[in-house]
């Protein structure tokens, strides 16, 4: 099967002649229809600048990135802003939710960018938000919803326009371990019924232990690979642990 | 190095806030400008070497304006400053945690203000004695003077005056700085942004009933305003006002929820695009500014509402002066003789030709008017107190229709036992000359000709006073014969005319002038005596001088309001743009194009700008039909030419604040 997101030889630079930072070296990797995969890494190993060249926020410096067949790095601005809103959607670490608008309509809000007919909008957004378990909370605004529940309307937000591809940066950085657990509960379900396929960057091996595949990253080139196969999450967890201490060497802020 | 911090955070301002200094300096210039009047040349032009009152009352009144001016623009100012150092409490959080003092923060402050200071003023004044320039070159092309050599204009006295109240302004800035640094927590300043983002959202329902509450309260007071009229100031005036400004607060407080609730109920609107985004933006927005969107409607309407006055009452009193003047000028001369103390009128244009100026070459037309005395009986009244009409001048029909060709009117004819009337639009006889009395003069029994009632001015200068003139058939004064006793005899004799049409009118008025010693000493011989010489070009003259008290007041309070109004609203909706650049980062990452970003943006400007705008429109217009009914009295209020002229000042100011919010707003959209 064709995969999803094809990633090869990507490579970003900043600075100028003088001192050039190599953000991401020559990173290579694929995604295929309905994963969920994780992208782990020690801050500043440049996980989240490749999070950004995937999601078009940011240029690549050399490489290319195919989503769904499109070359991403040969689209106009213009191009990209529709490539955006028609086959991406994104999840945040702080949910990004506007806060002057209801959850309703920050979910809707996606898909009137769109275009979508309105009358279909009220049916998508509902089941959507069956999905997620925020049905209740449609008419309350932001400032009244717990971080877990926001964070699971971002998400109901971020899928309800069935994108080919759901980036999540750091969903669970700014909840507590119950909201967390519930959220990445969500996100298998979105997975396993809405076939959504799921990539997820963080830097906590418990969110990470709910991925079937992890692509470990250091100091921008990748570092190795954890396929969860048919281990329990426990014992998944259990071998990230290890690979992360590897990984993290002399580095200790990594857990 | 700590006024170079002080220096580099200026700087850095000038970029960030470049409304509020275009604001000071503005204000600084504007406020030069106006002082800067009396060493116009253009005035002493119109003062013609003499003292004109009316002018000195001018300039006094732009002292006395220049305070209440300076109050508004000091409000303004610390509004401007109460913005900027709210958006700065991070920043000043951020020295106190490096350690800072207050007491350093404060004189941090305080060395900042007095940079912006010093840097507005030297630019406000720069540009206020650039313009200064144009000032007696635009008011001479309005007045048709002819311009004398140009030369420099530049006011000691505003200049000083300019230092003096905005130094003031700035130490009550200063001071204020200090005063809320010194009063704030540590912990406020650096959880600002937090807080700032606090929403206060309402219930929409209410809104609703709110705004049907601010449609009856301006309805009622709008049909006060037109039932009563404008200068009826009693109890109930105020309460009028009071509806009307109540009115308008729920207007703004309640418009947001009530426009929400109207495009909520419209689905397809209410999901298309941005729309859902940029209400609710709006809604919140307005739910916190309707108090200032409230001032602010009510400082454009004042700005509209002098504007237009003023422009207005400066083309009413062109007619004005026509009324005040039929004719070019009016010369009348007594000689008194020394011996007898008895006064005989002078033939004047007789003695005109002799002095050396001929009437029949300089004048297009002249009449000689004679005012008669006699007794007027009134014989349905023989025997009380009204059987006499009061002292009453008389006119023969030819005199009186040599008159009106020098106006420019068709003569009148008069049946051979009719009378006429001419007279002011009021006088004490009037009463007694609506019931159309048979009149006996001369032994004559006349009848009134109702046709021949005419309200209007004979004389020059005479705007004020009463008068009453009958007009009688020519034989009624003919008197042939040796009547002793109760002979007609006159009590006023005068020439007037107009002068030839070919000539500068100023030419011919100042040959006059010089002719006039000459003409007295031939007059008056060795005699005393007193005479009279009134020109249609003095009354000008007197009613330009209020022309430009009208027009220039006027204008200069229209534009310190519009002034404030645009700068306010531009300073809330840039730091409303700033507050919201995160929001428009997360519909970026939707994939919201920078086309529709901007859409929404521009909505949101044009509605803060344009509703204040178009209530304030509304309010005036209601405002000014009243105002015409007063200035009716005076002459007409020309409502076309005070439009397109107040038009033209909110397109240019306001205008220029609108575009430059627009554009500011747009860039803090565009960046990431």
């Amino acid at each position: 099967m064709e995969p999803i997101l094809t990633v090869s030889n990507l490579q970003k630079y900043y600075g100028s002649k003088g001192s050039v930072t190599r953000a991401i070296d020559d990173v290579s990797f694929s995604v295929r229809q309905g994963e969920f995969v994780g992208i782990m890494g020690a801050s500043g190993s440049g996980k989240t600048t490749l999070l950004n060249c995937i999601s078009t926020i940011d240029r690549p410096t050399a490489g290319h990135i195919v989503i769904g067949g499109q070359d991403t790095t040969r689209l106009k601005s213009k191009e990209l802003s529709k490539f955006r809103r028609e086959r991406l959607g994104f999840v945040f670490q702080d949910c990004n939710l506007l806060d002057t608008l209801t959850a309703f309509e920050n979910i809707a809000l996606a898909l009137t960018i769109l275009k979508t007919p309105v009358n279909k909008i009220d049916g998508m957004v509902r089941q959507t938000a069956d999905l997620l378990d925020i049905a209740d909370c449609l008419k309350k605004y932001p400032y009244q919803l717990s971080g877990g529940q926001k964070q699971r309307v971002a998400a109901a937000r971020a899928i309800i326009t069935g994108p080919d591809l759901v980036l999540a940066d750091e969903p669970t950085g700014a909840l507590d371990s119950k909201s967390a657990r519930l959220l990445l509960d969500r996100f298998e379900v979105l997975n396993s019924e809405r076939d959504a396929t799921i990539l997820m960057v963080t830097h906590d091996a418990f969110t990470a232990s709910y991925c079937h595949r992890i692509l470990f990253i250091k100091d921008g080139r990748s570092f190795t690979e954890l396929i969860r196969g048919r281990d329990s999450r426990k014992d998944f967890f259990a071998k990230i642990i290890e690979v992360v201490t590897l990984l993290g060497g002399d580095d200790r802020d990594v857990l | 190095m700590f006024s170079k911090l002080a220096l580099k955070n200026v700087t850095r301002s000038l970029k960030d806030y470049s409304v509020y200094f275009l604001t000071l300096t503005f204000g600084v210039c504007i406020f030069y400008v106006f002082n800067s009047l009396d060493s116009q040349w253009v005035m002493e032009a119109l003062q013609g070497g003499e003292k004109s009152s009316i002018l000195d009352a001018t300039l006094m009144l732009v002292d006395i304006f220049s305070v209440f001016v300076s109050v508004i623009l000091a409000f303004l100012i610390l509004y401007a400053n109460n913005f900027m150092f709210k958006r700065r409490k991070k920043e000043l959080g951020t020295y106190m945690l490096l350690g800072l003092s207050q007491g350093r923060i404060s004189s941090l402050l305080f060395l900042e203000t007095l940079f912006i200071g010093v840097f507005s003023l030297a630019i406000g004044l720069a540009l206020g004695v650039l313009l200064s320039q144009f000032i007696s070159v635009f008011t001479a092309g309005l007045f048709q003077i002819t311009i004398p050599q140009f030369h420099f204009v530049f006011s000691l006295k505003a200049l000083l005056k300019t230092l003096l109240y905005f130094g003031v302004i700035f130490l009550v800035v200063m001071v204020f700085n200090s005063f809320a640094v010194s009063r704030r927590q540590l912990i406020d300043l650096l959880q600002a942004e937090r807080k700032n983002e606090d929403l206060k959202l309402k219930s929409i329902r209410s809104s609703v009933v709110l705004f049907v509450l601010s449609i009856i309260f301006l309805g009622v007071a709008y049909t006060m305003l037109l039932k009563r009229g404008l200068l009826h100031i009693d109890a109930l005036f105020f309460v009028m006002l009071g509806l009307g400004s109540l009115g308008t607060l729920f207007f703004f407080r309640a418009l947001s929820g009530f426009l929400l609730r109207v495009f909520q109920a419209n689905q397809k609107l209410y999901y298309k695009g941005l729309n859902m985004f940029t209400l609710r933006q709006f809604a919140a927005r307005v739910g916190s500014n309707y108090v200032s969107m409230t001032v602010i409607c009510l400082m454009l309407l004042l700005a509209i509402g002098i504007t237009a006055c003023s422009v207005g009452m400066n083309n009413t009193l062109d007619t004005l002066t026509n009324a005040q003047a039929p004719y070019d000028f009016y010369l009348s001369a007594e000689r008194r003789s020394s011996e007898t103390g008895e006064t005989t009128p002078v033939d004047v244009p007789a003695t005109l030709r002799r002095a050396g100026f001929d009437p029949a070459a300089q004048l297009s037309a002249g009449a000689e008017v004679t005012v008669w005395y006699s007794e007027v009986k009134i014989p349905q009244y023989a025997g009380t107190d009204d059987e006499f009409l009061d002292y009453t001048g008389i006119l023969p029909l030819s005199t009186y229709n040599a008159m009106r060709a020098l106006a420019g009117q068709r003569p009148i004819t008069l049946e051979p036992d009719r009378y006429g009337q001419t007279l002011s639009d009021w006088d004490s006889r009037t009463e007694i000359m609506s019931e159309d009395p048979v009149l006996e003069i001369q032994g004559h029994a006349l009848l009134a000709d109702s046709r021949a009632v005419f309200h209007e001015n004979l004389s020059i200068g005479y705007s004020t006073g009463s008068f009453f003139y009958l007009i009688v058939p020519d034989e009624v004064l003919a008197y042939g014969g040796d009547w002793t006793a109760d002979k007609p005899i006159v009590i006023e004799r005068y020439f007037c005319g107009n002068y030839r049409a070919d000539v500068p009118k100023e030419q011919t008025e100042a040959l006059l002038h010089d002719t006039l010693s000459q003409f007295h000493r031939l007059a008056f011989e060795n005699d005393g005596g007193s005479s009279r010489f009134n020109t249609k070009l003095e009354i000008y003259m007197e009613t330009m001088g209020t022309k430009i008290m009208v027009l220039f007041l006027g204008i200069y309070l229209g534009i310190v309001f519009l002034l404030c109004s645009a700068a306010v609203l531009a300073l809330q909706q840039l730091s409303q743009a700033a507050d919201n650049a995160p929001r428009y980062r997360i519909l970026a990452r939707l994939g919201a194009e920078e086309k529709m970003r901007s859409r929404s943006v521009y909505v949101q400007v044009l509605l803060a700008f344009l509703l204040p705008l178009l209530l304030a429109i509304v309010h005036s217009v209601v405002g000014m039909t009243a105002a015409n009914a007063v200035i009716a009295q005076v002459g007409r209020l020309d409502t076309v030419a005070s439009s397109a002229v107040t038009a033209a000042f909110i397109v240019v100011f306001y205008g220029t604040y609108l575009l430059a919010t627009c554009w500011g707003s747009k860039r803090i959209v565009k960046s990431r």
